[in-house]
């Protein structure tokens, strides 16, 4: 068994306990804020090494371009996001869409094909959004057009069959080696999109089947270390995003003062997506 | 959706319709351990089958704990929990029939979006066009286009489309496994179309069913047709 089917094994039994066994939604802050801290924000703590481990890949001539480069990129994404929420989500949508994709389809096709990478990433959020709508619409309230849609007379099952569908649809235009199995696997997901909240959902997600598949891709390229020795190299950076969070909060602007902390967290993690995906780019190309 | 606790409640003495939904739940998980027990066993040409097999009855396991949880509780139909399964595992049991045979993937994809898509659509009323008898004869044609391609009509000596052909001429057990399948989906399916009936307004409304009998009818229909779909693949991929 893969490394990266067993990560999301370990997800798969984490979201049959939670829905088994009814766990408050309460719990979701925790259980998306662990995930975050240990998975989603280390997997990306290590950029700084990956975008040189590949030389065929290399993007970057030295430390100080990378950086410059990396930290224009987030400041860029949270100046979009200023002076235009929907530009900051549309933008994160877009490359999220592609980077979920890519990884994704790892395992299942070549991450070559861009525009299957794309499909398959815009169904996966479309479900997490489509399966979540009624939440995401009271944290979207600062875009009025879609909040202020009527959707009450639309039920729950009627999202997750527009979103089967579409997968359906969009999945059979693909030349795909293992199709079946990537067509199952997005099957469970959805499942648990459906019968978990919005954030649980994106932290089970993001967690499981996109950054501890990744981590665990990202340790295998450091041959010598053993996986603590790994981990603790995640750490600084980690802790460096955590504090950028924080100072984000602290000096927010009009948006961020409005107490909506998921989408707070959201401009955050699209802020530190945005120069991640192009790392990632390159990491994947061999995968 | 309102979060349910599968542990809280247990089926009381005399209620046969609980106890169909307690059935349910556990031979659904029985056959998945079943499946994913055999996925080790069978020829790697099978394995991705058996696993969506492990699947199907997987995801039908989890949602017959929620729904005998909800009858137990409250003793109302479970529709929107039988629906989530459907979308989820009709699409499943139809990518069978491409593992099996390679062939026929992108037509079957097409017509269960059709009959999952005007089989809700009639049975929501969410579209506000055209009433519940028609579009459930639109569902219900896809139906049989389906059973044609598979090749049920063939059991009768009909024709049949390529998934059908593809069947008929494979190798090893396959073609009795395709036998299997083709009952599945013409009489085990058919449970579908007549829950659709009980549950909608049309030419066929003096057939009344009661909630309690078509649960009943529902719940072994499905654990027959989701456990026996998998067992029909496990029969092709044992050695």
């Amino acid at each position: 068994m893969s490394s990266t089917l067993k990560s999301k094994l370990v997800g798969l039994a984490l979201a049959i306990c939670l829905i088994f066994f009814g766990v408050e939604k309460s719990y979701s802050y925790i259980i998306f804020i662990f995930v975050m801290l240990s998975i989603g924000i280390p997997h990306g703590s290590i950029d700084h090494i990956i975008a040189f481990l590949n030389p065929a890949a290399r993007r970057f001539k030295n430390k100080f371009t990378f950086y410059l480069v990396y930290l224009s990129l987030i400041i860029l994404n949270i100046f979009f996001w200023v002076i235009s929420p929907f530009l900051g989500l549309f933008i994160f949508l877009i490359i999220s869409c592609y980077h979920f994709g890519e990884t994704q389809v790892i395992g299942y096709h070549h991450t070559n094909n861009r525009a299957l990478n794309f499909v398959v990433g815009a169904n996966l959020l479309l479900s997490l959004f489509l399966n979540n709508i009624f939440e995401l619409q009271d944290i979207l309230y600062i875009i009025p057009e879609f909040s202020n849609l009527d959707l009450t007379t639309y039920s729950n099952v009627f999202f997750l069959l527009i979103s089967i569908v579409i997968l359906m649809i969009s999945i059979l235009n693909f030349k795909i080696e293992r199709k079946v199995p990537l067509y199952a696997e997005m099957t469970i997901i959805y499942f648990i999109f459906y019968h978990t909240d919005l954030l649980t959902s994106f932290a089970l997600y993001f967690g499981f089947c996109h950054s501890l598949p990744m981590l665990v891709l990202e340790f295998k390229e450091f041959k010598n270390d053993t996986f603590t020795k790994f981990y603790i190299k995640t750490l600084p950076f980690t802790l460096l995003s955590v504090i950028f969070g924080f100072i984000l909060y602290i000096f927010n602007n009009e948006l961020l003062s409005s107490d909506n902390l998921i989408l707070f967290v959201f401009i955050v993690i699209s802020s530190l997506t945005l120069p991640h995906v192009f790392i990632m780019n390159d990491f994947v190309k061999d995968k | 959706m309102e979060m349910l606790n599968f542990l809280a409640a247990t089926v009381e003495p005399g209620d046969f319709t609980g106890f169909t939904f307690f059935i349910g739940s556990v031979s659904m998980l029985a056959a998945t351990v079943w499946f994913l027990m055999q996925h080790g066993v069978v020829d790697k040409k099978f394995k991705d089958s058996m696993l969506v097999a492990a699947l199907i009855t997987g995801i039908a396991a989890v949602h017959y704990f929620y729904m005998r949880e909800q009858w137990v509780m409250d003793k109302t139909s479970p529709t929107e929990l039988r629906y989530i399964d459907w979308i989820l595992t009709v699409p499943l049991m139809v990518v069978e029939f491409a593992l099996l045979t390679g062939v026929g993937m992108s037509k079957l994809f097409w017509l269960s979006v059709v009959m999952l898509v005007t089989g809700y659509f009639g049975e929501s009323g969410v579209t506000g066009m055209l009433d519940a008898q028609i579009w459930g004869a639109i569902s219900g044609a896809a139906y049989f286009w389906m059973a044609y391609e598979v090749g049920c009509l063939t059991i009768f000596g009909g024709p049949t489309g390529a998934v059908g052909k593809a069947l008929a001429s494979g190798s090893g057990k396959i073609p009795a496994a395709g036998r299997m399948l083709q009952w599945f989906v013409l009489v085990g399916w058919a449970i579908y179309p007549i829950g659709y009936m009980a549950g909608t307004d049309g030419w066929y409304s003096f057939v009344a069913i009661s909630d309690d009998a078509m649960n009943i009818i529902y719940n072994l229909g499905d654990a027959v047709n989701k456990i026996g779909f998998g067992m029909a693949v496990w029969y092709a991929a044992k050695s």
